[in-house]
């Protein structure tokens, strides 16, 4: 059974600030529910992103997901 | 900003060439930071190492990609370029601009950035180079209420869709690349602009086998004009261009433009020897043609690509960062590109390669590394396309062929001690 998509914002969230690396692939968060198609997995990210709890890191040609205090904190 | 001493930046001034350092030096006096940025270029030729700082926080709101965050490792020394974010705007299909959209670009990227720009990156989009965090909201605001333009792909993203100048003014085109591109970009928005895959995907689309975007070097994806009947041929031009009447290239090379030899420069020239001549006409086999495009660029008034036109599908070109660059593998051997229906068809060949690669593609892999990872016949297989010779790349070198279960008639169900009976002493 597939978590709701709270659910798996929650488990995202926390992978997100409690995980030992700041930075994460969104492949990363696919452990966090996986039951869930990865489409959902990245709608999911993409919705903290939105909601201002998760900012996106980009090199340019990669782009990694990242907890915005954490990341925050790391940039400064 | 003052003006630095730049002597190895002065140098790249020399020659015959158009030079960069002009263009800046001359934008700098309009706008002082680009002296900063031939002054930090002129350390990182000194220090021989890059001063911008790998990657960083950076975007506009809702968006994954579009902007590529820069920023310099010596802000103090040089503060005009401490931030100097590139901005990718998602070029129109085959390039095609209004004059006066791209004046109020260049007026808005005045006021918003350094006024630098690259028409075009590598990308194919329009870049805009430089500029700081505060000026990205306001620049986009800009962009998407007043021009009505969008942010093209980056990072792990839908890379900016781009194509060859098709139908709207090539006569080989088999298929509207514009329409394509341009439906692919409206039909995955989301996948352009929020990040969805292990890294970058790019799609390209060459009308024929030219291949003028170099589409099957440079993308995941690359679709490919081509024909599946015959190619027309006008047996009148052809004598024309014996006689000499009619001049080879379309005259685009002068030298050749004399003494016509068909034998020597289009028959011989065949790759696969399918070409031959009876008396004055010329004959192809066409079951052999490999879509070369040699004889019709030779020829173009007397032969054409057939009635039946569609693309090929290549997958999993890139460029050398692990295992070597790679070429497009010959995927799909023929799909129709109906806009009347969406381009339904390459939607189907898109969306399955995606849900594997999603799933299965390993992080930072490109879809051509996954396919040497698992094996084309294993790709094949998930993408529901049974193997012909063409996919063929070489001579098998292992003697050994492993069937499945369900190639095998009965399957590896068996009845051991039956089976053994017969070996019984």
């Amino acid at each position: 059974m597939a978590l709701s998509i709270e659910e798996l914002k929650e488990k995202i969230m926390e992978k997100a600030l409690k995980g030992p690396k700041t930075q994460l692939y969104v492949k990363d968060f696919y452990a966090c529910d996986p039951e869930a198609k990865p489409r959902a997995v990245k709608n999911a990210a993409n919705d903290l992103v939105k909601e201002g709890r998760m900012v996106f890191w980009s090199s340019g040609s990669t782009t990694m997901y990242a907890a915005k205090e954490r990341a925050q904190k790391e940039q400064d | 900003m003052p003006k630095h001493e730049t002597p190895l930046m002065d140098d790249l001034e020399k020659g015959p060439w158009p030079s960069f350092v002009s263009d800046l030096k001359r934008q700098a006096e309009k706008n002082p930071q680009c002296w900063d940025i031939i002054g930090q270029m002129e350390l990182s030729f000194k220090d021989r190492m890059t001063h911008w700082k790998h990657g960083g926080i950076v975007g506009v709101f809702g968006y994954g990609g579009g902007i590529v965050g820069r920023y310099s490792d010596v802000p103090e020394q040089f503060p005009g370029v401490a931030h100097f974010h590139t901005v990718r705007l998602n070029q129109p299909s085959s390039k095609f601009y209004r004059t006066d959209l791209l004046r109020k670009m260049c007026d808005l990227w005045e006021k918003r950035g350094s006024g630098m720009t690259n028409l075009h990156g590598s990308t194919g989009d329009l870049i805009l180079l430089g500029t700081r965090t505060e000026e990205l909201e306001p620049l986009f605001y800009d962009l998407t209420h007043d021009l009505e333009w969008d942010l093209g792909g980056s990072g792990s993203n839908l890379r900016t869709p781009e194509c060859c100048i098709g139908k709207a003014r090539c006569e080989w085109s088999c298929y509207d690349t514009q329409a394509t591109c341009h439906g692919m970009t409206m039909k995955y928005q989301d996948e352009i602009h929020r990040p969805a895959f292990p890294y970058k995907f790019k799609f390209k689309f060459s009308g024929c086998p030219n291949d003028c975007v170099a589409a099957i070097a440079r993308s995941d994806l690359s679709a490919i004009g081509t024909w599946r009947d015959n190619i027309r041929i006008n047996q009148d031009e052809v004598k024309k261009y014996i006689s000499g009447e009619n001049v080879p290239n379309g005259g685009g090379i002068p030298a050749k433009a004399k003494k016509f030899d068909i034998q020597k420069e289009v028959i011989d020239l065949c790759p696969t020897g399918c070409m031959w001549m009876e008396g004055d006409a010329l004959k192809i086999d066409d079951a052999e043609c490999t879509r070369c495009m040699h004889c019709l660029n030779v020829m173009p008034k007397a032969l054409r690509p057939g009635v039946d036109q569609g693309a090929s599908v290549m997958m999993g070109a890139k460029a050398p960062i692990l295992d070597g660059a790679q070429l497009g593998t010959l995927v799909v051997p023929f799909i129709k590109m109906d806009p009347d229906n969406e381009f339904e068809e390459l939607v189907d060949v898109i969306e399955k390669c995606w849900d594997y690669w999603m799933e299965h593609g390993k992080n930072r892999e490109r879809l051509g590394e996954t396919i040497q990872r698992i094996g084309l016949p294993t790709f094949l297989r998930v993408m529901e396309i049974e193997p012909i010779p063409q996919h063929v790349k070489e001579p098998r070198s292992n003697p050994y062929v492993f069937w499945r279960e369900e190639e095998v008639e009965g399957g590896w169900q068996r009845d051991v001690k039956e089976f053994r009976k017969k070996h019984a002493q």
